[in-house]
Parts: structure tokens; sequence; C-alpha cells
């Protein structure tokens, strides 16, 4: 059925209803716009729903089934058996909790929320299709928010044994023998849980080590604990082809050698990348530009060269990072309210949700002396932290980086137990232009984690106190 | 009953801000729809603030002498029913979509940095933390030109108001802090017996202050004197004052300057022009917008007759006279204050003579017109007396040169002397 030519205006339009769309909504709302958030599938987008939330559930899973298989203390004697399809229901019980938790906030927000795919007709006008037929409506301002998705390979087409990361997450049973193509943070991340769970895993990486864009002391700590879970990794290795059977999958593909190597498993997990999802959206007829990335081309305020239609998230240039697409969401929303607010960040923290976790935020040591010249870095050792010793979970250290001339803190990079949280505290001192000296004044709670900051802060400083530097 | 928040409206195409400078109304009062609620001051003039809706004040949310951005609630109202949605201000880079419904939208194919005048995150370049960018902002104040006062340079939210109200940061010195606390609005410092104040500068005289930097430091300028003998536009003056009285119009010589200069222009039309200098290419303007220079207790305000060719000289008198007393009470409309096209400026009112006017950018001239003063003349080999009038013309010289320049000034020279000729431009 197709209903005519219903033509509904909205103030504010929202495409996609991830961590940048219904943020933005909510704020449009409460800035006392009314708006109309749509998306082709669930509320919460793909982090909700296919990536952040539901990785993370079985990376909790994954390390609860491993330190239960081998307790990590001394004199605690574990026995473990693993039900995966419990798991995953459990996984998807968060799942829902969240999106949920979405759905009663646009209800809150007064959001009315449509389900369908959107299309521009006009640059003020767009069709919606749903399941049974489609809408046209016509918007004063829209916030385009429509995210990423993985790119797929050429010669590795995605089939029943060659998956994506949705396939992974959406797995029903543990792999036996899993290869991963692409050692970026998404393969890393869910190459090791599977590796935890007891799937014999490879990663095929291109480049000459995993998880390239960070810093070498940092992956090396992940590296050795791949090793402990019998991950191969082969770098510098370009996969080539797959021949997909029954009950299995090949993979060829050219070693570090150029060796023409084949290897077999049971899943092959592709993730190369995601790409924006600005394709069959009509962007062209709308005015709406990209860049030659097929990224959309945005202001401060994320305006794209459209006056009335702004651009988040995943689909414009920087990071595609959930947090930067919320970020983007309110400054957006805000624009159109009328509110000077601009995309304005000093740093955004990146984390890896690998064993040990890695987090950074700011610059790296080789950006800071190329922009500062001379800088000042404190580095501290979990070894020498008493409640990472007594979580015997020494491995990993802090590194806090300062502009030498006045002490501001520029950047910092944590790898270890509690990473993921433990950079918050770096972001907000370097939003504050904090020095190493306020962080070292600042009194930090003993035991905790957080005195590494503290601790890290001194040792740039040249006055550690629980660490001898010559 | 509910209550409706009043945000600070656009007060014109561009002007982003403006100083509550008189409440008019108090908490309980009892007002109409259009009532003025308060006198609103940015850097073009002084207006009366409407009120959108009728009903009790309830709260005032700003005092008096707050800078204001557009959007601030400033003002709570109690209304009959349900409030209405106090519309937020549109963007001025946003043109309405809706009114565009009925026709294809117009596509905007401007570049991004184009279509917008927003500025650029200064999060790497300044130290401040995201509250304090965040108040710029607000403030409509660039906090890369903000000097910090605050650790290694960090800008503060005093720095930001400093910078707003114009005063100079006091960068304190740690060994003098005690005393040399920074500096407030209109505070008094003395030194021995030396007594020094600081006043802020209100908006306009900022606006003013900017206006002439920019031009002197754009435009270089020239300025040509001559005399002109008027005894002839004198007595026709005489002559029509008691016609002009009758109809209740006050007749001064500026209408007939203004006819004069537009002839003048129809033939050197250089001179009513604007210098596109990125694409080094002279815009001339085939209308005459003509600014007046008038002198209040503000400042000076530059009010323009539009389209002058085309109004008789009743209508430039009348013109003159009301944007000149509306001027003086703070009345126009920052719209009657743009598009000038070439500007008159008088100081003989104030009994002066010749001048350097500073030209109202980015116009290319500005004629000075001093006062009429008698003087002995030779006329055939005879001495008379002669009213005459002092000129000066300052225009810019990387578009005009000097001998143009005069011949401008003889053109409007020839006619001032022999007002009959004006009959011929009607």
């Amino acid at each position: 059925m197709v209903v005519g030519d219903m033509l509904e205006e909205v103030e504010v339009l929202v495409i996609g209803a991830g961590p940048g769309g219904y943020v933005a909504a909510i704020r449009a709302a409460q800035l006392g716009k009314s708006v109309t958030i749509v998306d082709k599938a669930e509320l919460g987008g793909v982090c909700l729903n296919r990536g952040c939330i539901p990785s993370k559930a079985l990376i909790s899973a994954a390390h609860h089934y491993e330190a239960a298989k081998e307790s990590p203390f001394p004199g605690v004697e574990t026995t473990a058996a693993l039900d995966f399809a419990k798991v995953q229901a459990w996984k998807q019980s968060v799942v829902d909790k969240m999106t949920g938790g979405v759905q009663q906030l646009m209800k809150g927000n007064r959001i009315n929320v449509i389900s369908g795919e959107a299309f521009f007709t006009k640059p003020n006008e767009v069709r919606i299709m749903h399941e049974n037929g489609s809408q046209r409506i016509q918007f004063q301002q829209c916030i385009l928010a429509t995210g990423s998705r993985p790119i797929e390979l050429k010669n590795l087409p995605l089939g029943k044994r060659v998956i994506d990361s949705t396939g992974a997450l959406a797995l029903d049973h543990v792999p036996n023998r899993l290869v991963v193509v692409g050692g970026g943070y998404i393969g890393i991340e869910l190459g090791q849980t599977f590796a935890k769970f007891g799937s014999q895993v490879t990663i095929i990486e291109g480049l000459d080590s995993i998880l390239a864009l960070f810093d070498k002391q940092m992956v090396r700590l992940v590296e050795r604990n791949l090793k402990k879970y019998n991950v191969e990794i082969e770098t510098n290795a370009l996969a080539q082809s797959v021949e997909e059977t029954d009950d299995a999958v090949k993979l060829t593909y050219k070693n570090k050698a150029g060796e023409e190597k084949t290897i077999e498993a049971d899943y092959i997990l592709v993730t190369v990348g995601r790409r924006p999802n600005t394709d069959d959206l009509g962007l062209a007829d709308a005015g709406i530009e990209l860049t030659e990335k097929g990224l959309v081309k945005v202001d401060a305020q994320c305006r794209t060269t459209n006056p009335n239609v702004y651009a988040i998230g995943d689909i414009v240039p920087g990071a595609a990072l959930a947090h930067k697409a919320s970020y983007e969401g309110k400054v957006a929303a805000e624009a159109i309210a009328g509110k000077p607010s601009i995309v304005d960040y000093r740093c955004i923290p990146s984390v890896v949700f690998s064993d040990p976790e890695m987090a950074s935020v700011g610059l790296s040591e080789e950006e800071a002396k190329k922009q500062y010249g001379d800088i000042a870095v404190g580095r501290f050792p979990y070894a020498a932290n008493g409640r990472a010793t007594a979580l015997n979970a020494d491995a990993g250290f802090i590194k806090l980086i300062a502009n030498k001339e006045n002490g501001v803190l520029v950047g910092a990079q944590v790898v270890g137990i509690e990473a993921s949280n433990l950079i918050a505290e770096l972001g907000l001192a370097i939003e504050m232009s904090a020095t190493l000296e306020d962080i070292a004044l600042t009194i930090h709670a003993h035991p905790t984690l957080g005195e590494m900051v503290m601790e890290a802060a001194e040792v740039g400083l040249g006055e550690p106190i629980h660490i001898i530097t010559r | 009953m509910a209550l409706f928040e009043f945000g600070l409206p656009e007060l014109g195409e561009g002007l982003h801000e403006g100083r509550i400078s008189k409440w008019l109304v108090k908490p309980g009062d009892q007002i109409q729809e259009d009532d003025a609620v308060a006198e609103i001051e940015n850097d073009k003039s002084l207006v009366e603030l409407p009120s959108p809706v009728s009903g009790k004040i309830a709260e005032i949310k700003v005092p008096e002498g707050t800078t204001c951005v557009v959007g601030d609630i400033i003002l709570t109202i109690e209304v009959e029913g349900d409030a209405p949605a106090a519309a937020p201000p549109q963007q001025q880079s946003a043109p309405e979509a809706a009114t565009a419904q009925a026709q294809p939208a117009p596509v905007s194919t401007q570049p991004v940095a184009g279509a917008t005048t927003t500025a650029q995150s200064a999060a790497q370049q300044v130290l401040a933390t995201p509250g304090v960018r965040r108040y710029a902002r607000e403030a409509g104040v660039d906090i890369r030109a903000v000097q910090g006062t605050g650790n290694n340079g960090k800008v503060t939210k005093e720095d930001i108001d400093r910078a707003k109200s114009g005063a100079q940061p006091t960068p304190v010195e740690a060994s003098t802090s005690v005393d040399s606390a920074p500096t407030t609005q209109g505070a008094v410092s003395v030194t021995g017996d030396e007594v020094e104040e600081r006043v802020p500068l209100p908006m306009i005289r900022q606006a003013i202050a900017r206006a002439m930097v920019k031009s002197k430091y754009t435009a270089p300028h020239v300025t040509l004197m001559d005399e002109v003998d008027v005894t002839e536009l004198v007595k026709l003056r005489k002559e029509i004052k008691p016609i002009a009285e009758q109809r209740g119009v006050k007749i001064t010589y500026l209408p007939f300057i203004v006819k004069a200069l537009i002839a003048a222009l129809r033939t050197k039309p250089q001179l009513n022009s604007t210098y596109d200098e990125e694409k080094q290419e002279l815009i001339l303007k085939h209308y005459y917008h003509i600014g007046i220079a008038t002198d209040t207790d503000r400042g000076l305000l530059v009010p323009v007759v539009r389209h002058a060719d085309k109004k008789n000289m009743w209508t430039i008198a009348e013109e003159i006279n009301d944007l000149a007393t509306r001027g003086r009470a703070g009345k126009l409309t920052p719209a009657e204050m743009r598009g000038s096209t070439i500007s008159i400026t008088n100081i003989g009112s104030a009994g002066g003579m010749f001048f350097t006017p500073i030209i109202n950018y980015p116009e290319v001239a500005i004629l000075g017109v001093g006062r009429i003063t008698e003087k002995p003349v030779i006329r055939n080999g005879e001495f008379a007396v002669g009213q005459m009038m002092s000129l000066s013309l300052s225009f810019d010289h990387r578009v005009i040169d000097g001998a143009l320049g005069q011949q401008f000034v003889n053109d409007i020279k020839r006619m001032l002397e022999n007002p009959r000729l004006l009959l011929l431009e009607v």
C-alpha cells in the first residue's frame, strides 16, 4: 500500500536515532523545539544494538568466564562452565534495557518517533519509506545523524561464514576456529573475547602492528595477553580470497614474506573499518556537499552546505566515536535554537576494551614534541600501585605529557585495568588547562588506581614518591 | 496562568546583542502587548523593546546595564492561559525553509565558510576552561583577542567581562596583588595627587571607534579644501524661508548641497562607489543614498536619505530634520543607518571651516561642509562682499586621483554658486 502524498510539517527532524541523533533530539526538545526522530532500525543505533553496549556485555562475560577457568587469585579455586546461549540472552537483555531507556526519554521529551528510511527529495523535505508505505515530511531544520556501517571487502563478501562485527555479536555458539581480518580495535576486542570463550583465534593485519594508531609500548601489553590465549597474529598480511563450504571457510592470504597461505576456520570476521552512511540519502539533491571521503562538509556549528541541515557523528570528519557524536548533537541542537554553540573541545578520549584496556586523550608524546618542542613526561607503572597489585592486575602504566614551558597537561595515555575510567580525569584536566603541579597537589584517595594519576604527575615534575628515578 | 519567558529578540539584521539601558517596567506591572518594557542600547542606536504578550511582569532577570545576547531570557511575564512559545531568534544565515514550501527551496551553493558567520573553535590556541569558552561565545567576545590574567595566561570570566566593557586587562603582579585588584567599571585610582578615572565606553562609542580605525587604516585619505561663493544661494534661501515656514518645514542649506552632490555624482560616478579589494573591482552604485552625519549626545550617527535623487528638496529637508530629531532621541532603527553610498558632514553648524573628514567606509568619499562667512571678493574687477562657504572633500586615493577629486569639487561649486542650475537637475 502506498499512502499518497500526505505531507507532514515538522520543526526539527532528526535522521538517525543513535547516540548522536537521540541526544540531539533531546537537547532540541529541551530548548523548546518540536522534534521528530526517524530511524530505519532500533532506537539507540549501532552503539546500543550492534556495537559498544552488546560488545561490552560479551567482553565482561568472557572476562568472568576466563577468571573462573583459571583463577587469578592463588587460593581461590574455581571451576567454570559456559552456557553461551544464556550469555547471549543476557546480552540482549542489557541491550533491551538501554533501548527501552531511550524510548522512555523520547516519550518524556515529547519527541515523535518514526520507524523508516529517510531520503531527501528537496532541500527541506524527505520521503520516509516504511514497511507498509511512505510519507513525506517537510522540516524547518534537520539534523543528519545516520552513522556508519562496517566496510565490506569485495574479495571477502559477507556470507554465512564470512561475518562482520554485527554477525559476530549475534553468533549463537562459540566457534572453534575464528579468523579475524583487521587488527584494529573492533577486531582485537572481539577476537580477544572469543579467544577467552575458547576459540582458536588468528588475526590477519595488513599493517606492521595491530592497533597501529596506539603507542607501541601500550600495544605490547595487549599482544602479550593475546599470546596467553594462543592468539596468532599475522602482520603485514593481505587477505586475498575466501572459499566457503557448508561447515567451514577457507581464507587465502599473503603473509609478510609474500608467500600465499591458506587457513581454515568456522568463521571469518572482517573488521577493516567503517564507512559513513552518506550514500542512498539523496544528499546531492538537498544541496548537501560531501568531502572526497564521502563525509559531510560542516562548519563549526555542524551546519552543512544546506543552511537548514546539520550533520553530526560518524558522517562528519573526525574520529567515529559515540561520545563525539553526542557532543556534536548537542552543538547542532543548540545552534538550531539560536545559541552560539560551536564544536569547541581541546580533546576527545578514545578507549579500547582490550585486555588490558587502553585509553588515550589529547596528544601523544611525538605529537606533543612536534607542537611544543620541550615536553615533560611522567610515566608511572601499575606495578608500583597498591590497589593494582591487590587486584592482581599490575600490568600497565599511566603516561602524562605536559608542555614543559608552563606544565600544562596536553596529553595522557593509560594501559591497564580500568584505563577506560581513569582517562576521564585526564580529559577533564586537559580541558581545564590543569598543570602537572595542579594534579600532583590534588589529593587522590588511597588505595585507588586513581592515585597513579597523581604519582605520574609527580614523576613529570621530577619528585615521585613511590618509584626511584635516576 | 502561565509564565512567558521573554528572550531578547534580534533587534535588527546582524545585531546579536544589546545593553539593557533602562527598565521601563517593574515586577507586578500590568502590561499590554506592544507596550515598551525596556530601552535597549546597541552599537547603532537606542530602541524601545515592545512586549510580545499582555500580562503581569513576574520577574526581571537582568539588571540595568547588562549586555545581553539575542535569546537571553531577560524578563518573565505571567500571561492568561498557555504561554505562547517564546520564538527563539531565527539564525540570520538560516533562511526559514517553511516560507519556501510552495516552490522548490533555493539551494545554497555557497561554500561552508560563507554559509555562516560562526566563529571557529579557539580551544587549541587559548587556555580557558570549556565554561569560559562558552561564556565568551555568548558574550560575543573573540576569546583569541582576550589577554588572560590567570595562571599561564589562562582566560577567566572576568577577563571576558573586561574585554566586553572595553577596559584594558590589568595583569595582576604576584608581588602587588593585594592592592592592584583588577579594574572595575568606573573605577577611580589615585597616585599621589594624580587622579585617574576609568570610564567604560558605551557601545555606540565603541562602534564609532572601530569604524574610524577601519576607515583611516584601510583607505588612504586625501582631503581637498576649497571655497565657494554662495551669495546667490543665501539670497534664494532667504526668499524660500517664509514659504517654508508656511509649509512647516525648516529649510537649511543641506537639501541644496545634497542635490548639488548628486548632480556632480552623475558625471563622476566613481565617487559613488565601493572598492572590492579582494576582486580588485570598483562597484559603481547607480542609486544615491546620502548619509548625513549627525551629532548626538551618544556620539556620531549617520542616518541615510535613501534615493535622494528621486526626492524633491522639500522631502529631503523634511527627511533630514526627521532623521536628526529621532537620531538625537535615540529612536532610529539600524536599517535607517545603513546602506549610504556617500556621506555629508557639516562642521559649519558648530562654527568650523576647513577640516579633514574621515570617510564613512566602505564609501569612497565624504563631503565636509564648513560655515558661511562674509569675505571680500572681487567681482568684475570690483570689491564686493561675498558669502563664502568652505568645502572639504576627503576621498579614497586608492581609487580616486586628485584631479578627478578637484573636478568633482568644481562641479559642486558651480551648482552652489549658481543655484538656478539646480533647476536642471530636478
